[in-house]
């Protein structure tokens, strides 16, 4: 078979008649990357609450007053920041919370180092998470409050909740991967061949840099190649430069995964996928799920490459909770947060759903605790409140 | 001082007279081969002693070049020219490097030709196994000759610093060359794409149109060969040999950083392990003591 022959002069031609073009688009160009940019993330105001180590814990009061009266914590995963959450005005789900009178409090993990990397998913568990929601609940005096997590913070969520199901009123999981023996997602064929064991005893924490490419690799043609071409092409359009380098400042802003996270994150889901089957042990206690009885709203994306709806769909089976709900979104993983169109409908729907409810406490002491920065303490579980009636349902939006 | 005697002193003669005793051993350590081997009938472990002997024989041709006057010259007088020592013990080299050239020019010839759309099983790996082959055949021995003396530890562990970052680099090259190839098969196709509208007459004006369908199955290459075993061996292979570099060069680092008067990794992380561990006892001792009060 012959070589196959490129009309060059065909198009050289082409370029020539858009050369005209090209020079206005350059021009265009210089003016905005030049000129001011908004180019800031997280602006939303918040204050810092909690500390312990790394971790941060900001607190989101809507202006308007609050609606809900149980207030609700984010759990990010350990990759990537918390701050996509919170991108940009006009696209950003803590703002969409605030306007429906939801006080919200996010985790921020911070940037492990050296000194982390013996972290377990125990330790951030039944350590961190345990004592924010500890925290939470002493400030506000109530026994349960409402958890929200995204990816692996979801995963995080699943087992707080399964091993302190007293502490969690409402569950809502977001692109959040419980089933990890599938072969539809690239992470999950490759994670299955990997030597973790190896990789942290030679790197320690897994650094940024190789999670980022390893993301990137995912889908070169997409976000390699296009991703620039289509930024090169709209680089005369300052709003869309701006949004453009938000979200790089988001994606690249990677902090290392502690290396014993990420060793029994890998061999105990996806290499054993633990987790689903109830096997799974943190601090030497069994996770299982069906000691999730409280209601359980679950959140995945149709054209989720990172985590597969496969990866999803099965925890609502599995919980022991009567009242679960399976929302599959017409988005990928990101989309979920910063997509205008699903942002929408994401916060507002979370903040019905929680609202219906939201009943109010029974028997629990009204006894007030000052605000502590520091490790915050255990408080005896109260009374559990019974199960709203049966509800299972599979929605497609 | 008799002439004689300062010629016994001249390092010359001395590294005349150290070469010549390892020689008279490596031949008399070679003569003992034939016998050696007598008990081992296998196949597998003839081909063991066969490789064994040929060290000796390796080492005879290296001292001769070595033991050259103009080789001694050249290393005790400094040199202008090449020495024929460094030619000799090069030509191996060379010879695997030519066939090496070989297989590269009959794999740029081939480029576009072999490749399938949308398989990989048709990769062609033996550009990169003969790299690797030649690296370990005529230049990773060099880089792992035991060393002897009070620094052999420093030495080796230099060497074997040196061989796994070039184990490291074929690796990553193969690895790259993988990640070329749905380029190479994309192209392809939206070339073939673009000759077959061109001949009809039916080139659109719009060059994007053709932009987005090569975007479109550069992905789809992408995604066949990223679920592939080959792509998931190649890739396996280069975390492997990048941990073993990291691990090595490590160990080098450790070493040079014990000359200061600096913490070492391994002391940062043993320190950070007991922090870690005092910290997670102190926490749970304040719950303790919380739910007491």
């Amino acid at each position: 078979m012959s070589e196959p022959k490129i009309p060059v002069d065909l198009i050289m031609k082409k370029l020539a008649e858009d050369s005209e073009e090209v020079l206005k688009t350059v021009q265009k160009a210089s003016d905005v990357l030049l000129g001011p940019l908004d180019t800031a993330i997280s602006t939303t105001p918040c204050d810092i609450v909690y500390e312990e180590d790394r971790i941060k814990v900001k607190h989101y009061k809507p202006k308007a007053g609050v609606k809900l009266k149980t207030p609700l914590l984010l759990v990010y995963a350990l990759i990537n920041r918390e701050t996509m959450l919170d991108l940009q005005p006009g696209r950003s789900a803590i703002q969409n919370f605030l306007d429906e009178g939801v006080e919200v409090y996010m985790i921020d993990w911070g940037y492990p180092t050296r000194k982390d990397k013996y972290l377990t998913i125990d330790d951030h568990v039944n350590g961190y998470m345990d004592n924010v929601i500890d925290f939470i609940r002493e400030r506000h005096n109530i026994s349960k409050i409402n958890l929200m997590g995204i990816c692996m913070g979801g995963t995080f969520s699943v087992m707080y909740a399964a091993l302190h199901p007293e502490k969690i009123k409402n569950l809502i999981t977001t692109v959040t991967p419980t089933y990890f023996d599938i072969d539809t997602g690239l992470l999950h064929i490759w994670m299955k061949t990997i030597d973790v064991d190896r990789m942290i005893d030679t790197l320690g924490n897994v650094p940024a840099d190789m999670m980022n490419l390893g993301f990137l690799i995912l889908n070169p043609a997409r976000l390699m190649i296009d991703k620039y071409v289509g930024f090169l092409k709209n680089i005369g359009n300052k709003n869309f430069v701006e949004n453009f380098i938000r979200m790089e400042k988001w994606i690249f802003d990677s902090p290392d995964v502690p290396g014993e996270t990420f060793r029994q994150f890998i061999t105990d889901l996806y290499k054993k996928n633990l987790l689903i089957q109830s096997k799974m042990e943190l601090g030497g206690r069994r996770i299982d799920l069906k000691k999730i009885t409280m209601p359980l709203l679950n959140f995945y994306g149709k054209y989720d490459h990172l985590v597969p709806p496969e990866a999803c769909e099965r925890l609502t089976e599995a919980v022991g909770s009567n009242d679960t709900q399976d929302l599959c979104l017409d988005t990928g993983h990101i989309g979920i947060y910063v997509s205008s169109k699903v942002q929408k409908e994401f916060a507002p729907r979370i903040a019905k759903w929680l609202k219906e409810r939201d009943k109010p406490e029974k028997g629990h002491s009204s006894r007030k605790k000052p605000v502590a920065k520091a490790t915050a303490t255990a408080k005896k579980p109260s009374a559990r409140t019974s199960s709203p009636k049966k509800e299972k349902k599979k929605t497609a939006a | 001082m008799s002439e004689n005697q300062n010629e016994k002193l001249y390092p010359e003669s001395l590294m005349s007279f150290w070469m010549k005793s390892a020689t008279d051993f490596w031949k008399s350590t070679d003569r003992m081969w034939p016998d050696a081997t007598e008990p081992f009938q296998s196949e597998g472990l003839k081909k063991q002693f066969q490789k064994l002997e040929s060290a000796p024989k390796m080492w005879q041709s290296f001292i001769s070049a070595f033991s050259a006057p103009e080789s001694m010259n050249a290393v005790f007088k400094g040199v202008d020219i090449l020495p024929e020592v460094v030619l000799q013990t090069l030509q191996s080299g060379w010879g695997g490097y030519s066939d090496l050239q070989k297989k590269w020019l009959e794999k740029a010839s081939r480029m576009g030709k072999q490749s399938e759309a949308y398989k990989f099983e048709d990769i062609d790996k033996d550009l990169f196994k003969a790299f690797a082959e030649v690296y370990e055949k005529e230049f990773s021995q060099f880089l792992n000759v035991p060393q002897v003396g009070l620094t052999r530890f420093y030495q080796e562990r230099m060497g074997q610093t040196l061989d796994r970052l070039n184990l490291f680099e074929i690796a990553l090259s193969e690895f790259m060359n993988l990640l070329y190839l749905p380029v190479e098969k994309s192209t392809k196709a939206i070339s073939e794409t673009l000759e077959e509208v061109t001949k009809r007459g039916e080139l659109s004006e719009n060059f994007e149109e053709y932009y987005r369908e090569w975007v479109k199955i550069l992905e789809g290459h992408y995604m066949v060969l990223f679920k592939s075993t080959e792509y998931i061996q190649v890739l396996n292979n280069v975390l492997d040999a990048g941990e073993n570099y990291f691990s090595a060069r490590n160990h080098l680092i450790e070493d040079i950083l014990q000359l200061f008067p600096v913490a070492t990794n391994k002391d940062l992380d043993e320190l950070c392990k007991e922090i870690y561990l005092l910290k997670k006892e102190v926490k749970k001792l304040s719950k303790k003591v919380a739910g007491l009060k």
